[in-house]
């Protein structure tokens, strides 16, 4: 009996976990199913409402595989010719453009590195590579090693640009990631427009300096959105109006719930507000409690932010408000959303991560757009920065002329200074850009250039001086990471990363609907003739084998969601297949306990003898199996690899159930005595 | 005659294996596949494979063609609304693989069967004998042969069924060598145990005995499998039906090949071995 104790342990244990694991899934289908049944305004408010347990059950829940739910499936390759026409210092040499277009007529599939074919074609023509890429003291190894050291960072310069764009292009659990080196896989689920996307990912980056605008105008500029916002006309800031805003700017982050949902019904319909103040006031008091708090932790936070920004004011606790937080909200919807900083003297604008999409499409509104000067544009930071456990990020408000591009850098480097024994990126211009440079940080001196790759901003640093001859360092990274990520940045504007799609697969929505369902069906109508066939030729104990197989389907599901794995079509087919393992260890077990009673033995002595030499079968049966499947795993790619996945995570389930669960559930009922009948 | 047919038609390589843009569309009306060539042809896709998908609405279109820059896909799509006037499509689904992809999900698949066998050869041999591991893994190569085969013929006969070498049909490979090789590892298992039991019996009446007992599980487990999958083919729609069809195919070669196949080797190796020594050999291991 204590042996099955632990047993019992152990499984209940198991199934709690797998329970746990599956109730995100199970509160985000509950969720979808809610949603499917409101519409407007209501749908709105319910998304706003519970934003929190959307959001945490839609990261726990089982992900579906895009051949599924629908969606894209792209594998770039670095386009190592246009690479190589991109490099050279001579573009217009004939025979050089001539290897070049040879070399992208050798077929795919050739063994041979292009590097190599292509020093090969340089020689008969009694060239080398030194004279089209290197310096003239460079030996031709030298130059060697720097093309294919050039290939290398194309594909962390082209996951940067990809990553950035995909972001911006707004898509749900977006997957990029780099493979072997020189490869890089998107996923994108839920879209079906494969030449967006196409254009999206190889379209050439567009890298920009471009000057901040001053804090003043950017101000006034943010106080009209607000005006617009709040329904009035504009009026001219006047001092009084514009000190009280100021203070109330200061007003730092607060978190509440109630507060994202009426900002949101805010800002559709402002008459609604009235209906819901009453339950938002009582929550007053806490709130303001809260934001003396995360006032403090963000004073400091923010000036390890605003590094760059030069800023090193030390924040007081500045919160002296004069309008309540619902107030505030009413009369500053802009500001509530996008807060300021007084003290930093900057007019950066901090925002919280899931309000990021309202500040968005408030800035796309026409009225919101039309009162935007024309030289004015805003642009979100690349980071974000943590404080109070929310992701922050920045809005910048640019002036729209970029002052230089990306083209004129001739290169970009990370070190670590020195001297102060902080990470800085060099960067060197072109002798044209040197001069324009020049010209712009000497006018500029004291201000802030924003470094803008596809209109994501990924460094705001303060001109120190005036830059004559082209090499300029950037200063005040928080991290090699950081500073790594900006030397990536300013390559991609001096060279682009020439990308080509090797694969490409697109899954329409409809077509996953359908797999979805015929796949679910057929594998459920298996399963039940299965179950049935059990209880008809082992009755009690096709029973027990039954359960035994439903927790075996708990568990790899429970398994799955634990790991956060992908569940694909093959995937589903695979837990099929498992059960199918499960049922026949069962039958192994039950024939032999059958063939122990045929001897004239006792059932209780049977069924031990039964299991106890059903074991070596089962072991052998299931590792040869778990070794296909590791390979499997190891050599299949996407779907496949889900199909493996659950293959193995079912076999382990598998083995647990079969030899504990079965088992402890037979050695308790004889022991109370009851007959089981197995056949 | 399944490999006659191998050598005849060669596998119906799937575009993973061999690049090639696929796109699968749904019309909202019933459509003639004569009259989808004419488009295709028109469109300069002369000579492009098109295959109906069960109904008369929806097609899969095939080509190794896999451009860059305006890609086949898009070509495709503006061909058929160009040269088909009144109907209207879905595209369901496009796939786009480049041949050196291509070429590496191929040696990949290939290496992926040849490492599962010699995994399985390895631990075989670790846990019964040698003989035993040679055994099973020829009896794993006569499944896939014949599988093979039977999916060449059954590709020549029924077009339809749509099936061809894919990841999906590699999937089913591997699955249903690690099926089989339950299958034969349980039999295995019994032998060794039996031998211990019955030293003085003649291996091939040890075997015979173990087959036997195995016989009645062997039977139940192949039968619910193969039932699953046949669910698994008649409703599992287009997408699970390649790999179900591989998979019933495999079911009945594996259990077949156990009991023939694979015991078999172990008993004629043994006799040999008797033979050779004029005498009893140990045959227990363990």
């Amino acid at each position: 009996m204590k042996k099955n104790l632990l047993r019992i342990i152990l499984t209940v244990i198991f199934i709690a976990a797998a329970i746990m694991y599956l109730l995100p899934t199970y509160q985000d289908y509950q969720i979808g199913k809610q949603l499917a049944g409101l519409t407007g305004q209501d749908s709105l408010d319910f998304v706003t409402k519970n934003a929190d347990k959307i959001k945490k059950s839609r990261d726990g829940r089982i992900k579906l595989g895009l051949d599924l739910k629908g969606g894209m499936y792209v594998v770039l390759d670095v386009d190592v010719v246009k690479l190589l026409q991109d490099l050279t210092k001579k573009k217009d040499d004939a025979t050089l453009n001539q290897i070049l277009d040879d070399l992208r007529n050798v077929p795919e599939t050739s063994d041979i590195p292009l590097m190599e074919i292509l020093k090969q074609k340089l020689k008969e023509k009694g060239l080398n590579l030194k004279s089209f890429y290197g310096e003239v003291r460079d030996s031709e190894a030298d130059v060697e090693a720097k093309l294919n050291k050039e290939v290398d960072n194309a594909i962390d310069r082209a996951v940067e640009i990809v990553r950035n764009r995909i972001d911006q292009y707004g898509v749900a659990e977006p997957q990029i990631q780099k493979i072997g080196g020189k490869r890089i896989i998107v996923e994108l689920p839920g879209i079906n427009n494969p030449g967006e996307v196409r254009k999206l990912l190889q379209g050439t980056a567009l890298l920009q300096f471009q000057l901040l605008k001053d804090p003043e105008s950017a101000v006034k500029v943010m106080q009209s959105i607000n005006s617009i916002l709040v329904g009035k006309q504009i009026t001219d800031s006047t001092g009084t109006k514009s000190n009280k805003l100021d203070s109330l700017k200061s007003k730092d982050l607060v978190t509440s719930k109630d507060s994202t949902k009426k900002e949101l019904a805010g800002k559709n319909d402002i008459k609604k507000d009235t209906t819901k103040t009453k339950k938002d006031i009582a929550k007053k008091e806490t709130n303001k409690k809260d934001s003396t708090k995360t006032n403090k932790k963000d004073s400091t936070k923010k000036t390890d932010t605003s590094k760059l920004a030069g800023d090193t004011s030390n924040l007081k606790d500045t919160s002296q408000a004069n309008l309540s937080e619902e107030e505030f909200k009413l009369k500053f919807p802009f500001f509530y959303l996008v807060r300021l900083n007084e003290q930093s003297g900057t007019a950066d604008g901090y925002v919280r991560e899931q309000d990021k999409e309202k500040v968005d499409l408030i800035l796309k509104r026409e009225d919101v757009k039309s009162i935007i000067p024309s030289d004015v544009m805003f642009a979100w930071s690349q980071r974000s920065f943590e404080t109070g456990g929310e992701k922050i990020f920045t809005l910048y408000c640019l002036k729209k002329d970029a002052e230089l591009t990306g083209k004129v850098i001739e290169d970009a480097r990370s070190n670590i200074d020195p001297q102060s024994n902080t990470p800085i990126v060099s960067m060197s211009m072109s002798s044209e850009g040197s001069a324009d440079w020049a010209r712009i940080t000497g006018a500029n001196i004291n201000k802030r250039c924003a470094i803008v790759l596809d209109n994501v901003v990924y460094s705001a640093p303060v001109i120190r001086s005036k830059i004559s001859g082209g090499n300029s360092q950037i200063e005040g990274m928080g991290s090699v990471q950081e500073a790594k990520l900006l030397e990536i940045v300013l390559k991609a504007g001096a060279l682009p990363a020439p990308l080509k799609i090797a694969e490409e697969r697109s899954i329409g929505p409809s077509l996953g609907e359908d797999s979805i369902k015929k796949g679910l069906t057929s594998s459920l109508v298996a399963l039940l003739l299965v179950a049935l066939f059990m209880i008809v030729y082992y009755r009690t104990g096709g029973s027990i084998a039954d359960l035994a197989l439903i927790i075996n389907v708990l568990f790899v599901v429970g398994i799955m969601a634990s790991f956060k794995a992908t569940l694909t079509l093959p995937g589903i087919a695979g837990l099929v297949l498992t059960l199918g393992m499960a049922v026949d260890t069962n039958v192994l077990i039950f024939e032999r306990i059958r063939e122990e009673m045929g001897s004239g033995k006792p059932f209780r002595t049977s069924v031990d003898i039964g299991y106890k030499k059903a074991f070596s079968a089962i072991i052998d049966a299931h590792v040869t199996s778990i070794i296909t499947g590791i390979i499997l795993y190891q050599f299949g790619t996407g779907p496949i690899q889900g199909f493996a996945l659950t293959l193995l995570f079912g076999l382990a389930a598998n083995l647990f159930t079969a030899i504990v669960i079965t088992h402890f559930i037979f050695d308790m009922l004889i022991e109370k005595g009851k007959h089981v009948s197995i056949g | 005659m399944g490999l006659v047919v191998l050598f005849l038609k060669g596998i119906p390589l799937g575009i993973d294996f061999q690049g090639g843009t696929e796109m699968q569309v749904r019309f909202n009306a019933p459509i003639e596949v004569s009259e989808l060539r004419g488009a295709m042809d028109k469109a300069g896709f002369a000579g492009m494979e098109i295959k109906s998908m069960g109904s008369a609405s929806d097609y899969l279109l095939r080509t190794p063609l896999q451009g860059e820059g305006q890609t086949v896909a898009d070509k495709i799509q503006t061909g058929i609304k160009e040269n088909i006037a009144g109907k209207d499509f879905q595209v369901m689904r496009t796939d786009k693989v480049g041949p050196k992809i291509g070429k590496e999900l191929r040696t990949n698949a290939i290496y992926a069967i040849v490492f599962s066998l010699l995994g399985i050869l390895i631990y075989l041999a670790l846990r019964f004998q040698f003989v035993y591991a040679v055994g099973a893994v020829v009896g794993l190569f006569h499944d896939v042969l014949i599988t093979i085969s039977a999916v060449a013929i059954f590709d020549a006969i029924f077009p339809q069924l749509q099936l061809e070498f894919n990841q999906q049909m590699l999937a089913a490979f591997l699955t249903l060598i690690g099926f089989s090789v339950n299958d034969t590892v349980i039999i295995f298992d019994r032998i060794r145990e039996n031998i211990k039991l019955f030293k003085n019996e003649d291996i091939e009446q040890v075997m015979n005995k173990s087959v036997n007992t195995t016989l009645s599980r062997t039977i139940i487990t192949s039968g619910t499998v193969f039932l699953t999958v046949l669910v698994l083919f008649i409703f599992g729609g287009e997408v699970l039906r390649a790999f179900a069809f591989t998979f019933a195919v495999g079911v009945i070669t594996g259990t077949y090949s156990s009991v023939f196949v694979s015991s078999s080797i172990v008993v004629d190796w043994k006799h040999r071995i008797i033979d050779k020594n004029k005498g009893r050999v140990s045959l227990s291991k363990n």
